[in-house]
């Protein structure tokens, strides 16, 4: 009889053994915050893994990580801040990969009289500002100044941008009208209730902007290994899709 | 001695303390004596106005200060009152000129300015701060700076009080020469019986709250069997 | 060679000092009403002048943006007769502004609350009006506590950031501060710029407290 109790024991002490949640931390760029949270709701449920999201401007990331910030996985919104940490030998280069695209968009906010909107009309005198992510760092705001520049447009509209430090600001800045337009990603054009999409940007046009992931080299855990083979599975990728993504091969 | 101020059912109350006055003061100089705590420097503050009493009036010299019932109640800057409080107040940050300036009405002659500086010995204190000052100039220039404010009444409260003996001696007739010069209607504060005697003509005895009695000084005061006076114990 | 940011001084500078001026009359007034007078409300108003001081800053830029944004309360207002507030140099002196007030207020109190009311008092015996005795009187005494609430003012507003960005933006040239500027260089990875940014606000606060004893110790003499 006791022997029996032992061996019962031993087994349920087994059992509970990958039942104990882990901790999965994932510093990803302030677009992705709708879509990740959502995944993050699923995969909570299903394994009972904690996912703790660090959202913010990709270079900002990207600084927190060179400082030693405990980060698991890294989501980046542009190649720039990816190669930043890769250089500093921080990623486990096997694991990275380029796992969604995005467009850029000109908005404005849902009651704006704006219309047949093309970005020449940023110059005109009834565009007073142009709210950006922070050209000099941010991704969204470093591919909207490559794509202004590439058209021609950047030297005259330059005094008009108001950079914000992330491109959820930006949107924010549009929506309160405090300013007329702004440049985003589609993907955050697309979530706005109070902001509509006066003007998107043709892919060929546009700049090529890719989400490249990748597995942190300090982190030890299991659980992120699964988590970030999770994010590149179909379910997790339906969701990035539904919000405006696209996944894939460009 | 003809009547100057008139308390009719002036009532203070201050926490568990109550001031009721009912009394006529004459002109010239009236003592107002009592032990600590009896009442006297809320009865200046009411006089002035800086403090409201809950009922009475306060008539001086036929004009109506305050008039609980009418609601009547004259600012303390309209009341023509001159007040010297225990501690002076002094402006610490003014020369002696400028504090003898604040009160001067506009265009008051450069005669009666001179007068009072001399009579009270403090021309050449004229540039100095009031910190620079001993005890007994301090004095005089809080009493020159609140005649020079062309008073109807002065109020001083125990302005000697706290100083050492010599120092009264010496204080005590330029207070005589104020009152017998400046003719101003004055109440004087004090627990001393000898400074009542030496300087006033009337008494208002004042305890607890209430005045105890009133009369000629010298229907109040007795002399004591060593050099000095006694308040003479009515039954 | 680390290159200093000048616009960014100069509104820095600029805003400061201006958000002190704004600051110091009202403040005074406030404080002197508080001091020497009950009036119902009078809690109410010391909570609120007290919130940006316990409020964190971000909480409070968040108030003023929805106030003054084109399409807040105060903001739609002024946007009818062409006045932009937010994301320009006015939004950086108002964040300065609300922000270092408690200070003058807290400090010009304490200070006109250690002046003696007897020395009021025979003022007004004298013959002066509250507003002579105010000024003549009750200033001049609590002089001390007054200037060191401007200047603590002054220090505040100086490094004020999370307000500041928040209604102001930090677009550079135009409403970024020394505070933010040494944030986006460190942002970058300027190192140096934002040390050599240090230095110079380092510089700024000895400055304004050397000014400060040096206001005080003249008029004494």
């Amino acid at each position: 009889m006791k022997n029996i109790l032992r061996i019962f024991a031993v087994l349920i002490f087994c059992v509970h053994l990958p039942l104990r949640a882990a901790d999965v931390t994932v510093f990803a760029a302030a677009s992705l915050s709708d879509a990740l949270e959502e995944i993050a709701k699923g995969y909570e449920a299903k394994t009972g893994d904690k996912i703790n999201y660090n959202l913010a401007g990709s270079n900002v990331l990207a600084r927190q990580i060179e400082q030693g910030a405990p980060a698991d996985i890294f989501f980046s919104a542009d190649e720039a801040q990816m190669d930043v940490v890769a250089k500093a030998g921080l990623i486990d280069p096997a694991t990275r990969q380029d796992l969604l695209f995005n467009t850029l968009v000109i908005v404005a906010p849902s009651d704006s009289p704006l219309a047949n909107f093309t970005p020449p009309d940023l110059a005109k005198p009834n565009i007073q500002r142009i709210a950006l992510a922070d050209p000099k760092a941010v991704p969204a705001g470093v591919y909207a100044k490559a794509y202004l520049t590439k058209i021609g447009l950047w030297s005259t509209i330059e005094g008009k941008i108001v950079p914000t430090a992330n491109v959820r600001a930006a949107l924010a800045a549009v929506e309160s009208s405090d300013a007329e337009v702004g440049i985003v990603y589609k993907t955050d054009a697309q979530m706005s209730k109070s902001a509509r999409i006066i003007y998107a940007v043709p892919q060929a046009d546009g700049p090529k902007i890719t989400y490249p992931i990748a597995l942190v080299k300090t982190s030890t855990s299991d659980a992120a290994k699964k988590f970030l083979a999770y994010l590149e599975s179909p379910e997790a990728r339906a969701v990035f899709v539904h919000d405006g993504f696209m996944s894939g091969a460009h | 001695m003809t009547p100057f101020l008139e308390l009719r059912g002036v009532a203070v109350r201050l926490g568990r303390f109550r001031l009721e006055i009912d009394a006529v003061l004459s002109d010239g100089w009236s003592a107002l004596f009592g032990p600590s705590g009896a009442g006297k420097t809320t009865l200046l503050e009411v006089i002035t106005g800086l403090r409201r009493p809950d009922a009475g009036r306060i008539i001086m010299n036929g004009h109506m200060l305050f008039d609980a019932a009418s609601k009547k109640n004259v600012p303390p800057r309209r009341r023509g009152i001159g007040y010297v409080p225990q501690d002076l107040a002094l402006f610490p940050h003014l020369t002696v000129r400028q504090n003898l300036n604040y009160g001067r009405p506009p265009g008051d002659g450069d005669e009666f300015f001179t007068g009072v500086l001399e009579r009270l010995e403090i021309g050449s204190l004229l540039a100095q701060k009031p910190d620079a000052l001993s005890g007994g100039e301090k004095q005089r220039v809080a009493l020159a700076r609140a005649l020079l404010a062309r008073p109807a009444l002065l109020l001083l409260d125990e302005p000697l009080t706290g100083l050492d003996g010599p120092l009264r001696e010496r204080i005590i007739p330029f207070l005589q020469r104020v009152r017998d010069e400046f003719r101003v209607p004055t109440l004087y504060v004090t627990h001393s019986a000898d400074e009542a005697v030496a300087l006033c003509g009337r008494v208002v005895v004042l305890e607890a709250g209430r005045m105890m009695s009133e009369g000629a000084v010298h229907d109040l005061f007795v002399p004591r069997d060593s050099p000095g006076w006694r308040l003479r114990v009515l039954s | 060679m680390a290159s200093l940011d000048w616009p960014a001084i100069f509104l820095s500078l600029g805003g400061a000092l201006l958000a002190v001026a704004l600051n110091l009359v009202p403040g005074v007034g406030i404080a002197w009403l508080l001091a020497r007078r009950k009036w119902p409300g009078k809690a109410v108003v010391e909570t609120i002048v007290t919130l940006p001081l316990v409020m964190p800053p971000v909480a409070t830029g968040l108030l003023l943006l929805e106030l003054l944004g084109r399409r807040g309360w105060i903001g739609h207002w002024l946007r009818a007769v062409n006045i932009d507030i937010v994301f320009t140099w006015k939004a950086v002196v108002i964040a300065m502004a609300v922000m270092s007030f408690p200070f003058v207020v807290r400090n010009a109190r304490v200070a006109l609350e250690a002046v003696s009311t007897r020395v009021e008092q025979v003022a007004a015996t004298l013959g002066a009006s509250s507003w002579r005795v105010a000024w003549t009187v009750t200033l001049p005494l609590a002089r001390r506590g007054i200037v060191a609430g401007a200047v603590m003012a002054f220090a505040r507003a100086l490094g004020e950031f999370g307000a500041t960005i928040l209604v102001a933006g930090n677009i550079p040239g135009s409403t970024t501060v020394i505070s933010t500027s040494i944030y986006n260089d460190i942002m970058l990875g300027h190192d140096a710029d934002a040390d050599a940014l240090i230095a110079v606000s380092i510089g700024l606060a000895f400055a304004a407290i050397l000014a400060s004893e040096l206001l005080l110790r003249e008029r004494q003499s």
